[in-house]
């Protein structure tokens, strides 16, 4: 009787758990709607931004002289600043150990001196790599609802970047695809380069998505080509005011693009893995729940014999 | 007059698209004055400050949206504006905004805010505030001549 009794204990146990597993999934899930909303609706201002500063960048590119200091390349790297984005709790499956390894990863092909700064309490892993440093811990809200909510980060990394402290600055983030897929991804916002240009949102070239390097090319070319590859640009009221002014700007607005898409791939992994967690629930309480129909059957069967031996000893 | 020749306009906030098509011309209050564009424009790039919107359709009619800022990038025959807000002037309420700009207003002149970047702050909010009243008032008289 023992054994059914810690059969049955469990099974109450495991339903329970499954009960909040099942809690979080749907919590997750509506988050994930409100996340999504979100990246769908900043995604045609980020790409046509982005697309935007490409252009830019291919302009300083072509002229003689850059365009602006932020658009210029280094050519002796000698320390990089990686802004990751982590989420604030845990129980999301594999969210964050799969951009710490895509940070690692890195960080090992490129042997340079990091700087992190990190965003979102599920960094800490990156504390004490070797050649590294965590240059700085921002909290992050679990709900983002501005711009200017960001924008601090973004300060400090352009003018860490002017300040020749950086050399490079990259973000590291985790890619909305679907509710089912994710990917991590370092992707470098400063100095803006068309050459080793990611885009936000999908591997794919689908157009509604991200904007890649090919379309940047094709729609310069339909849209700026003078003559042979000859761009020109009137800037108003000069080109240091206005970029002064538009790229500050624009990057801050694919940090929040990366926000954006780091939570809605946040919550719906945490949907995914919730609700697996709520499966193997449903599974571990119908395998004890087999265990416990045996042992119950076990113990009448072996009362039963025991009986029926009692009442052949009084026969006789 | 260019009376066949449009060209491609878009016009995007953070949070929507608001209108995405072929047009006439519009005019843009940039920080160098007010530019009209037309097809045909050469490349330009320019900073947008709060103000009127006034965009001709292909089809003849005026549509008016109030901007409170962003940047306008003129490319071969596409233009486009990525606007920090904007609306239609058909969607704007009277109402907020004036309470809206009254309240600027107040707070401006009490002199309660801490510092110059709160000052720098309402004086924008107030701006914007002023950019989305003309909107209306322009968009209302903009009907009304079409009514008689």
């Amino acid at each position: 009787m023992a054994k059914t009794k810690e059969i049955s204990r469990r099974i109450k146990s495991v339903a329970n758990t499954k009960k909040i597993t099942r809690a979080m999934e749907m919590v997750a899930a509506a988050k994930m709607r409100k996340a999504l909303e979100a990246v769908l609706k900043t995604r045609t201002y980020a790409n046509l931004s982005w697309e935007t500063v490409l252009r830019l960048a291919k302009l300083s590119q072509a002229q003689s002289e850059p365009l602006h200091r932020l658009l210029t390349k280094r050519k002796k790297i000698n320390r990089v600043a990686i802004i990751v984005i982590t989420s604030n709790r845990g129980l999301c499956g594999g969210f964050n150990s799969a951009l710490i390894a895509k940070i690692k990863e890195s960080i090992v092909r490129h042997p340079v001196k990091t700087d992190f700064i990190l965003v979102g309490r599920k960094g800490t892993p990156l504390y004490g790599l070797p050649n590294t440093e965590v240059a700085a811990e921002f909290s992050k809200e679990d709900i983002l609802t501005s711009i200017s909510e960001i924008a601090p980060i973004g300060k400090m990394a352009a003018s860490d970047y002017l300040s020749r402290k950086y050399d490079k600055v990259l973000v590291a983030y985790t890619d909305f695809i679907s509710a089912s897929s994710q990917i991590a991804r370092v992707k470098q916002i400063l100095p803006v380069d068309l050459n080793v240009d990611e885009y936000l949102g999908v591997a794919s070239s689908n157009p509604k998505i991200g904007v890649t390097k090919e379309m940047i090319t094709e729609k310069s070319n339909e849209h700026l080509a003078v003559e042979q590859g000859k761009y020109e640009f009137v800037f108003e009221p000069s080109p240091r005011a206005v970029l002064d002014k538009i790229i500050p700007r624009l990057l801050e607005i694919q940090l929040y693009q990366a926000f954006l898409e780091s939570n809605a791939s946040e919550h719906s992994a945490r949907m995914s893995a919730m609700h697996q967690a709520t499966e193997a629930a449903s599974d571990m309480v119908a395998e004890l729940t087999l265990f416990y129909n045996k042992a119950r059957q076990a113990g009448i069967t072996a009362e039963i014999a025991e009986i029926s031996a009692g009442a052949n000893a009084l026969a006789e | 007059m260019s009376e066949n020749k449009s060209i491609k306009f878009e016009i995007v906030t953070p949070e929507r698209v608001l209108l995405k098509e072929q047009i006439l011309s519009v005019s843009v209050p940039t920080t160098s004055g007010e530019v009209t564009i037309l097809p045909d424009h050469i490349p330009l790039i320019s900073i947008l400050k709060p103000g009127v919107l006034e965009i001709h359709l292909v089809n003849g009619e005026i549509s008016l949206m109030s901007v409170s800022g962003g940047f306008l990038e003129v490319l071969k025959n596409k233009i486009v504006i990525l606007a920090d807000t904007a609306e239609k002037a058909e969607e704007l309420d009277e109402e907020r905004i004036k309470n809206a700009r009254l309240k600027a207003e107040e707070m401006r002149t009490s002199e309660k805010f801490k510092d110059d970047v709160e000052f720098a702050d309402l004086a924008v909010r107030l701006e914007k505030e002023l950019a989305r009243e003309h909107t209306l008032n322009k968009w209302r008289k903009l009907k009304g001549f079409k009514k008689e």
